[in-house]
């Protein structure tokens, strides 16, 4: 969930609730007819198929073409290595438009007319939000690779399963713990929390202030501030006067680099900055800062490159190899770890039964490349995310300790440059 | 205290800014009653212009509009001959449709040419700040502001002072009085339309430095700029600049005892007020068809 695009655009505007409640709606009345079950389900000759709808074209057209890469590659893969249940697999995808109307009269057709073996998920929690209704009222196993906001399980969904290692509000808590395992008295003692009026990045900064009052450092400024706040002098200079050791901004892009650049014209820099995506726009982020200015920025994400899960250094390889020797995004990485957790409920559980294949991923851990994930009984998702560091012009896993790059960690920033 | 002169010196430096982006709009509209919606794509259009010069050749961007704003009233001028005169006289909901698509279009091939990413120029001292007392005034902020004064007073004096300013002036309040003089209203407003379009050469190039932009940034722009010639008046120029100060100085003054939270709220909150009192806006003059309305 942290793609550039996936933050920039995938806020569901005040507008969005009254449309989800509308497509759900909808989605309710159009999905209530028909078993899933086909009849060319069990014949072994007869490829698997499983159904999805991406946002290939429209706002989220950027995280939903990678999301599309992710999904290919692990098709490939499962391909190249027998199948699944010794059949070949093969996707079925249908582009939504990053319209919420269209994801479920997709999924609704996927499940009824097409009549797919399985489905997966769609990218962002606007677009999940309906489309997990019409596969929870089919009763299929609905596993998706980008949807965390907290409404996603309040509904009580058994089929959802969302293969991220955490929920939106808990993005942080590998934040904390980490200066909870710093020394009393290197601990921060003061800090400030700015944040946009964002359902992804206000969460975040709001758990990591209770987590860190717990901790007894004290708040000393905080702000919310709407997602079209260009000039951040007033908050940067309000911050400054304050001179909190840590400053943690729930930032989506050009909020955090506008807010960098505001502290740095009054030449104040926080012993230890944290922001929630702006930092994992890799060279667009150090373009716009400037390099030297990443130095020690600490930021939380789902998956690195590095990582020495199974199969990671496969799936980059691969994704290499298919486009042009790119380093897959995050969220293509999510999808492919989307794919890991079907697949290894279908191989436990031995057969396509939507209910058991559910049943299973409530109660077994998946080892992904995104690491291990298990769930809890809503599908939401029980691990941490990674902490990390730019190090040196480069990103470095920092915490938790079992998946870190790198055993150095920056702590204090150093000044600006 | 400090505090308070600090959020009015901000507030006053933005909003010259905002005066800047927004002139062209207003002058826009006043001499052709066309609403361009495109006006934030053409912003961004020479934003993006300008930081892929800076990038190759290391120019300073503002420097840089000396080349991107004689492009940009060529560019202003075609799009008038090819585009904007077919709607001329039309009503103005076709000029909206027709310029949102060349938005939507200008959008699309930044889209598909320079890539859906975010951009910024970072000339050296866009780090920087003039201190003077306790308070700090960062430096591309100030430059920008001296280039916005720069602009808006040379419009002043064109529009004023020159026979073209008068010719433009006369199409705007009459053009059937104005043709009857002699002046030829498609190439008086399409001049019009072209030095509209030129202002967003520096304001573009200014935007490239302050606000990190991407080809979908225009939405927001487009936005603003509207809210502030609404509160000023259509089409008048000194609107503009009180609509934009306005703007401005609610920002730092809302965000310093506030919270930045509530400053999109208190602009528009202003502008409500504003047009029950004064439906033309604070500036805005009220034409014959309006009264008789």
């Amino acid at each position: 969930m942290t793609g550039l695009m996936s933050h920039r655009t995938v806020h569901p505007r005040t507008s969005s609730l009254l449309a989800t409640g509308l497509a759900t709606a909808v989605a309710l009345a159009l999905a209530g007819c028909g078993e899933p079950q086909s009849a060319q389900q069990n014949d072994p000759d007869k490829p698997i198929v499983i159904g999805t709808s991406l946002p290939l074209t429209g706002d989220f057209s950027q995280p939903g073409t990678q999301a599309r890469r992710g999904y290919e590659i692990w098709v490939e893969h499962v391909n190249a290595n027998g199948g699944l249940l010794d059949r070949q697999i093969e996707l079925k995808v249908t582009d939504d438009a990053s319209n919420q109307d269209t994801v479920v009269a997709d999924y609704t057709r996927l499940i009824t007319q097409d009549k797919v073996d399985l489905l997966l998920g769609t990218f962002s929690s606007l677009l999940n939000y309906p489309a997990s209704a019409v596969a929870e009222k089919n009763r299929m196993l609905y596993v998706e690779p980008a949807g965390g906001a907290t409404r996603m399980f309040e509904r009580g969904f058994h089929y959802l399963i969302y293969a991220q290692p955490a929920t939106a509000p808990k993005q942080a808590d590998v934040m904390v713990e980490w200066i909870k395992s710093l020394p009393a008295d290197q601990r921060p003692k003061t800090a400030a929390y700015p944040t946009q009026d964002d359902p992804f990045a206000k969460p975040v900064i709001d758990t990591m202030r209770a987590g860190l009052e717990a901790l007894g450092v004290r708040t000393v400024y905080s702000t919310v501030y709407p997602p079209d706040t260009t000039n951040f002098q007033t908050i940067a200079s309000a911050i400054a006067a304050r001179k909190p050791d840590l400053v943690a901004q729930g930032a989506v892009f050009e909020d955090g680099v506008g807010l960098i650049r505001s502290l740095q014209q009054l030449n104040y820099s926080p012993k230890i900055l944290f922001q929630t995506s702006a930092p994992s726009n890799a060279n667009q982020y150090s373009d716009a800062v400037g390099v030297a200015n990443t130095e020690g920025v600490f930021y939380t994400v789902s998956w690195n490159e590095k990582a020495k899960t199974p199969l990671n250094q496969e799936f980059v390889a691969a994704y290499a190899k298919k486009y042009n020797g790119e380093t897959p995004a995050e969220d293509a990485a999510d999808a492919f770890a989307a794919g890991q957790v079907l697949q290894a409920a279908v191989e436990a559980v031995g057969r396509i039964d939507q209910k058991a294949l559910a049943d299973w991923l409530h109660a077994n851990p998946v080892q992904t490349i995104l690491g291990e994930l298990t769930w809890d009984a809503t599908g939401a998702p029980q691990s941490y995310f990674l902490l990390a560091q730019w190090q040196g012009g480069q990103v470095e896993i920092v915490a938790p300790k079992e998946r870190a790059t790198t055993t150095t960690v920056i702590n204090p920033k150093p000044g600006w440059q | 205290m400090t505090e308070l002169v600090q959020a009015l010196a901000l507030g006053v430096l933005i909003g010259g800014v905002y005066a800047l982006l927004a002139s062209g709009l207003t002058l826009i509209f006043g001499v052709l009653h066309v609403v361009n919606v495109a006006h934030g794509a053409f912003l961004v259009l020479c934003a993006m212009f300008t930081w892929w010069l800076w990038r190759e050749t290391g120019v300073d961007p503002v420097l840089a509009s000396v080349v991107t704003t004689p492009l940009m009233f060529g560019f202003g001028l075609v799009v008038y001959r090819l585009l904007i005169v077919r709607v001329a006289g039309a009503a103005p909901a076709m000029s909206v449709l027709l310029t949102f698509g060349l938005a939507l279009t200008i959008e699309g091939v930044l889209n598909v040419t320079a890539g859906n990413k975010f951009r910024s120029a970072t000339p050296g001292y866009f780090s920087e700040s003039f201190r003077i007392g306790g308070i700090s005034l960062p430096k591309p902020q100030v430059y920008g502001f001296l280039a916005a004064v720069a602009v808006l007073g040379l419009l002043y004096y064109v529009l004023t002072r020159t026979w073209t300013g008068r010719a433009i002036r006369a199409t705007a309040q009459n053009p059937t009085g104005a043709a009857l003089v002699g002046v030829g209203a498609t190439a008086t407003a399409g001049l019009a339309f072209a030095i509209g379009t030129a202002t967003t050469g520096v304001g573009g190039s200014i935007m490239s430095v302050l606000y990190p932009f991407f080809p979908a940034s225009h939405y927001d722009w487009i936005s603003r700029l509207l809210g502030i010639i609404v509160l000023g008046g259509m089409g008048s120029l000194p609107g503009a600049l009180v609509g934009a100060l306005v703007l401005g100085l609610g920002e730092t003054l809302t965000a310093t005892y506030g919270s930045l939270r509530w400053s999109t709220l208190v602009f528009y909150v202003v502008i409500l007020a504003v047009l029950l009192v004064r439906k033309q806006g604070l500036f805005g003059t009220r034409l014959r068809e309006d009264v008789a309305l």
